[in-house]
């Protein structure tokens, strides 16, 4: 479903990805982590077609990134981090556009519309009257998870999914894109909530300053490398391992 | 979920993608981009409302055509052409790098299966729109007037209407260009910093080239016809569009024909070279700003802390919240894409009067143009802190409120103090040099003084009131009739103190006149001060 080879990218003299190979099978949730500025969301804003890569490749359903970016933005959903939305729509208006945008007809994007109002329990009044600067973080990200599902992508990047969801939404956007993978489609799920990962995903991919560190599912990596959990796992290899004597460190500042 | 009213109305076919994006902007530009923490109230959702109010004001201002109806066909044009160019080359390049090149949305829309050709073209599609509704409202009057010219008559509308879709094309076109032109010579990655530039100076061309022409015209005692122009009237672009009407509806010269082509030619060759040639670049252009490329090590800060660190500007900015608050200014005046866009090019348009009448007054009677040049100079730290005040970040200055600052007093001190050092200050420099160019006698800066005592006033004006804490006020708020009015308010003082000024230099009384007007700014500014210290946090809701 997903295929990348060699992917990297380039700022300058900065290399943001490395070199970075990796597939990913229909069906399979993927954990994608890394530590700030390890290239996460780069590398997704390059299988999305946001950004161009500086070499290699990669092909999303069998289409080519970059001689056919079209198709292969017609087959992706993409939760960016910044939970970006056009403030001055109401979130109606804002996920007809994104439908529009797909060539979904207005019929059937309506009823799509009216599944995700019921699933994220919003208002309808809401969607239609207020426009979404005046929407709370937590709604506007569930109308941003809904405009990146609205076409019905066989293929779909989370890049911090969660952030400003109430308890209650991230346990049902758990429950859905565990329902999504079983009917087949790819998610790639970068979050820094690791314990969340650790249950959501069938395989986890960790990078550090853009390059592959390890790949391999939650549960045998966390045996191979003896770590108990994931985020000690990961903390062993991106360096956070002196994060308490730092924390120490800082504190000791304040006192003296 | 409560009971609903039902959300599946009919099961219409799709918008194409070129329909929705057209719609998107079009929408996003009358509505405004940023809504986040606007009241209802003050949401600009009433799209109509705010479309017939800014129409009816340049239908208004147009209305002034009809003191030339009885003038040729070509002077009538060139009026009406002249600021029709300035208006809509004004509009087009305070709004182009926003909605050509905005960085929020490319994380809504770059991964979309939108061709970035079909992006540009809707964006385009509504620009023009949008000129096209400003150039017909403004030039509305002036084609009755052109009915009842002498050489005028039926065939003036049809000439005009079309040369004006010219213009507004032409327009809407070399801004594109010039944008295009930037990326293709300088590269993707020094794109922000030229957009600002190149908007500046998109903007002094069209508000010079329209300050020009309809002098030319006063200076031919309003008869002027295409015969009569120099030849140097060719490289004014406002003048072809003139020459068009002419040749189609009025004297038809020669020259009106030989403009009247220049027109059709130079829209076309532009349209092509904006829309045609160079429309891959635009492509480069968005992924360019979504790009979060490290940027190079900034120097410029360094020095800038020393400086505020330092006396004697460490003297004037009296304690810690005002340094913080100069520094915070300065960045944003100096890096911030968003402000710089709005500052410079908004600054840019109010430099050009000055500029006029000083150019006009190197004869005997100069003293008005060199105290309005002055006097003038007030607007400058009254636009640069009203537009300071809004930001897209403006959710940041929450910061202010939670520190322990009793108000907002320390950080418009140094707000308005780095708004006069590092935006008044250089013009300041600027126009007094140019005095002595223009007036070899040094005496003549004198002239300058009745304007430079009010700046501080004038800078306290948007603080005093308890607006200007910078970056604190959402964008769509800016567009508030009461800044307006204060602008206005200031003009008319500052052309009234200019007018005081020179009537009394050349009366013999400058430097009596000059102290009673410096204790009243004196006593002014401690009032307002005063005012401003005691001003305390509102409730932040």
């Amino acid at each position: 479903m997903i295929e990348v080879n060699q992917l990297t990218k380039r700022f300058g003299t900065q290399t943001a990805v490395d070199s970075l190979s990796l597939q990913i099978p229909a069906g399979q949730i993927v954990g994608f982590l890394g530590p700030n500025g390890a290239g996460k969301s780069t590398t997704l804003k390059m299988l999305t077609g946001m950004i161009e890569p500086t070499s290699g490749s990669a092909t999303i359903c069998g289409f080519d990134l970059q001689r056919e970016p079209i198709e292969v933005k017609r087959h992706v959903g993409f939760v960016p981090e910044s939970g970006a939305v056009f403030e001055s729509l109401t979130g109606l208006e804002y996920l007809e556009m994104v439908a529009a945008l797909y060539g979904i007809p207005s019929g059937a994007a309506r009823a799509r519309i009216e599944q995700f109002i019921t699933f994220f329990d919003l208002s309808f009044e809401t969607l239609t009257d207020k426009l979404l600067g005046a929407y709370s973080k937590g709604m506007r990200r569930k109308v941003v998870i809904t405009s990146a599902l609205l076409h019905n992508p066989p293929v779909v990047f989370f890049d911090e999914p969660l952030d400003g969801l109430d308890a209650n939404a991230a346990v049902g956007f758990k429950a859905l894109i565990q329902t999504l993978a079983r009917e087949g489609k790819t998610i790639v799920y970068s979050s820094h909530i690791l314990d969340v990962v650790e249950r959501v995903c069938h395989r986890v991919i960790i990078i550090d300053k853009g390059k592959l560190l390890l790949d391999g599912k939650p549960e045998e990596l966390v045996a191979q490398h003896n770590s108990g959990t994931l985020e000690k796992l990961f903390t062993q290899l991106t360096g956070g391992d002196e994060l308490e004597r730092r924390a120490e460190d800082f504190a000791k500042t304040f006192r003296a | 979920m409560s009971e609903k009213p039902p959300l599946l109305a009919s099961a219409m076919s799709a918008p194409t993608s070129k329909q929705a994006l057209r719609k998107l902007f079009l929408t996003l530009f009358l509505r405004g981009r940023g809504a986040r923490g606007l009241q209802r109230s003050n949401a600009p959702k009433s799209v109509g409302q705010k479309l017939f109010l800014t129409l009816l004001f340049y239908l208004l201002f147009g209305c002034m055509a009809l003191t030339m109806s009885q003038q040729p066909v070509f002077a009538l044009a060139i009026y009406l052409h002249a600021m029709t160019f300035a208006f809509l080359s004004m509009f087009v390049a305070a709004s182009a790098g926003e909605i050509l090149f905005n960085k929020e949305e490319a994380d809504i829309l770059l991964h979309r299966p939108i061709e970035p050709k079909t992006m540009l073209w809707a964006k385009i599609r509504v620009l023009v729109e949008i000129s096209l509704w400003i150039a017909f409202a403004f030039n509305l009057a002036g084609i009755f007037a052109g009915l009842g010219a002498p050489d005028g008559g039926w065939r003036f509308p049809i000439a005009h209407i079309i040369s004006t879709i010219f213009e507004a094309l032409f327009c809407v076109g070399c801004v594109v260009l010039v944008y295009q032109l930037c990326l293709r010579w300088f590269g993707r990655e020094r794109l922000e910093g030229l957009m600002t530039t190149a908007q500046v100076f998109v903007t002094i061309g069209a508000v010079l080239s329209a300050q020009i022409l309809p002098r030319l015209v006063f200076r031919f005692h309003h008869v002027l016809t295409a015969s009569e122009s120099s030849a140097w009237i060719i490289f004014l672009p406002p003048a072809w569009f003139a020459g068009f009407d002419d040749a189609l509806s009025g004297s038809a010269t020669p020259l009106s024909w030989l403009l009247g082509g220049m027109a059709a030619a130079f829209t076309v060759i532009v349209l092509w070279l904006a829309f045609g040639k160079l429309a891959h670049s635009y492509e480069a252009g968005l992924q360019v700003l979504n790009e979060t490329a490290r940027q190079p090590k900034r120097r410029g800060r360094r020095w800038l802390e020393i400086f505020v660190n330092a006396p004697p500007l460490r003297w004037w900015l009296h304690n810690p919240v005002e340094r913080a608050s100069f520094l915070l200014t300065a960045a944003y005046l100096f890096r911030d894409r968003d402000t710089k866009l709005r500052i410079y090019p908004g600054i840019a348009p109010m430099l050009i009067l000055p500029f006029i009448f000083l150019m006009q007054s190197s004869g005997n009677a100069g003293s008005f143009g060199v105290a309005f040049s002055g006097g003038y100079l007030g607007l400058i730290p009254l636009i640069g802190l009203n537009t300071l005040q809004y930001s897209q970040q403006w959710q940041a200055s929450d910061i202010f409120r939670s520190a322990p600052i009793i108000g907002p007093a320390s950080i418009c001190h140094g707000a308005r103090r780095a708004i006069l050092c590092l935006l008044t200050l250089p013009v300041l420099i600027f126009f007094a040099l140019l005095c002595i160019f223009i007036h070899p006698q040094v005496s003549t800066l004198w002239l300058l003084l009745p304007g430079i005592v009010t700046l501080p006033v004038y800078a306290l004006v948007p603080a005093a009131i308890g607006r200007a804490v910078p970056l604190s006020s959402p964008i769509e708020e800016a567009k508030s009739a009461g800044r307006g009015l204060t602008m206005v308010l200031v003009m008319f003082i500052s052309i009234g103190l200019s007018f005081l000024a020179s009537f009394a230099w050349d009366g013999g009384w400058f430097w009596e006149f000059f102290v009673i007007e410096t204790t009243a700014s004196i006593v002014v500014y401690f009032f307002m001060r005063a005012l401003l210290n005691r001003v305390r946090w509102k409730s932040a809701e």
